[in-house]
């Protein structure tokens, strides 16, 4: 069996990504705090649902850069030819 | 092991000193006063005996209430009595024959050492036996309703004036800390102006009594209730407990009522409706709308509180605000990018949407507990006793029940709104 090396080069990448991702939600909550003007307690009170939605953006993005790769991957294969 | 009873006696005692420690609370539920009382969860010091009169199904209720904290606040049943056999013969045994039994009150009124007595006979002998027991000098607990007619319940009620004994009525939902916490927060504003009430009890069932076999001259003595000259039916027994509800929360009384009543189902010699509906004003032109039925029970028994702001469902125990708290901004975000991307817009169809109840869950008005009101109020008549007094709010919120109950009956008899004679204001 194949062993699969993730390499610290990698790791610190994703994690970049991971804490943008995360930086960007927070920046969504601030502007619908004051889009729908609520309460500046929720940047506190619903750091859960920004955890759980730089989640989802994160493998959002990693779906797009796999299909990205995956593309790129392909004109490579035809220039190639 | 701690005892459960006194568990659930002190949880009740922490959430009524928080209401008791309210003035604007104990303006209008000035009977808290005595829970906020030092001397109340300790043991006192004198004995107060107790006789009971009328020992059927909700006097035994009663009895075993009282038998449960006897010991705790130094009560003893004294004497008690029915003129019933069984219900004599089951008293004796929940006593273990330690008081003294009587098949004729009068003999229980006799006796000089009983300082307070408990009345839960037939609706028609509530009259006769508070008096006499006033007028000998006892302190009285009366079940609900006061008496069969207005003018007994007048006299009933001068009586305990002119003896300045005390009169306690069985409307035990003043004493759950249900309603004290949602009486407290209606008063305090949080429904907003209360413009609207609704009331109903409904039942599935023909309210009867086994009468034993071969003794049909007992029908009357143990069915009562489905006979006029004993008792008003639906409107003395249920309708009692709910408008008294609603003369609290209103911390008023109604200036009218309307009513109607039939007797469409159990037609088995009942002489009582067993369907009524009522409609009370109140003097800020606000309505109290009340329905009992006995064919039905889908809906069972609630009040309904509505005002401005939200709404009450007291039985349920539970609040709905009328404009539910926003979600968080965050979500309103995603809610609203999701309706942007995914809801489709309808070019016709229908243009009306029906308006049906709201699908909210509401919160609790208070939180959850097992102490049951029904000994409460006895627990209260206890120490009013040991002190001499009650606060007087406690019979003349029972006073107002009976006879907003009797007058809600005499409507409905004659198919008009009725006013209170002004020879009944107290």
């Amino acid at each position: 069996m194949k062993n699969l090396t993730i390499s610290g080069h990698r790791i610190k990448k994703e994690l970049k990504i991971l804490l943008i991702c995360f930086f960007a939600t927070v920046l969504l909550n601030v502007f619908a705090i004051i889009y729908y003007k609520t309460n500046w307690i929720e940047l506190i009170s619903q750091l859960h649902i920004v955890v759980l939605l730089s989640a989802i953006i994160y493998f959002l993005a990693v779906l797009i850069r796999i299909a990205a790769w995956f593309i790129a991957g392909m004109f490579k294969l035809r220039k190639n030819k | 092991m701690e005892d459960i009873f006194l568990i659930n006696r002190r949880e009740f005692l922490k959430k009524i000193s928080l209401i008791a420690g309210s003035t604007a609370a104990l303006a209008s539920m000035p009977w808290l006063k005595i829970f906020d009382n030092d001397t109340f969860t300790g043991q006192a010091s004198d004995k107060v005996r107790l006789g009971f009169i009328g020992i059927g199904d909700r006097g035994s209720a009663l009895l075993q209430n009282v038998l449960a904290f006897a010991g705790l606040l130094n009560v003893e049943i004294a004497a008690i009595c029915d003129n019933y056999p069984p219900n004599y013969e089951r008293a004796v045994k929940f006593t273990n024959g330690k008081a003294k039994a009587f098949y004729n009150y009068a003999d229980l009124l006799k006796m000089k050492d009983v300082d307070g007595v408990i009345i839960a006979t037939p609706l028609h002998e509530h009259y006769r036996i508070t008096m006499d027991a006033l007028d000998a000098g006892f302190h009285v607990f009366c079940e609900k309703s006061m008496a069969r007619t207005l003018d007994d319940t007048k006299k009933m009620y001068d009586e305990h004036l002119r003896t300045k004994r005390i009169l306690q009525i069985g409307h035990q939902r003043v004493f759950s800390p249900v309603y004290l916490s949602a009486v407290q927060k209606i008063h305090g504003g949080d429904l907003g102006r209360i413009t609207h009430m609704r009331a109903y009890w409904h039942r599935h069932g023909d309210w009867r009594r086994a009468v034993p076999k071969g003794r049909p001259e007992l029908e009357k003595k143990i069915n009562w209730r489905l006979y006029n000259s004993f008792s008003a039916g639906l409107f003395t027994e249920l309708l009692s407990h709910q408008i008294q509800v609603a003369n609290w929360i209103k911390n008023s009384f109604p200036v009218s009522v309307s009513a109607n009543g039939s007797l469409i189902y159990w037609k088995d010699g009942r002489d009582v409706y067993d369907h009524i509906a009522c409609l009370y004003e109140y003097p800020d032109n606000s309505q109290f709308i009340y329905d009992s039925i006995t064919t039905n029970k889908h809906y069972g028994c609630e009040e309904q509180i509505l005002g401005t702001k939200g709404s009450m469902e007291l039985e349920l125990n539970k609040v709905y605000k009328e404009k539910p708290p926003e979600p968080p901004a965050i979500l309103q975000l995603i809610n609203d990018i999701e309706k942007e991307v995914f809801e489709t817009i309808p070019i016709g169809g229908a243009s009306w949407v029906p308006e049906t109840a709201a699908n909210t869950k509401g919160d609790y008005i208070t939180g959850n507990y097992k102490m049951d009101e029904t000994k409460l109020q006895l627990e209260a008549f206890v120490h009013y006793i040991r002190e001499g007094k009650a606060p007087e709010e406690l019979p003349v919120q029972g006073y107002y029940a009976t006879v907003w109950s009797l007058l809600a009956e005499q409507a409905a008899n004659t198919r008009q709104c009725l006013k209170l004679d002004d020879k009944y204001r107290i």
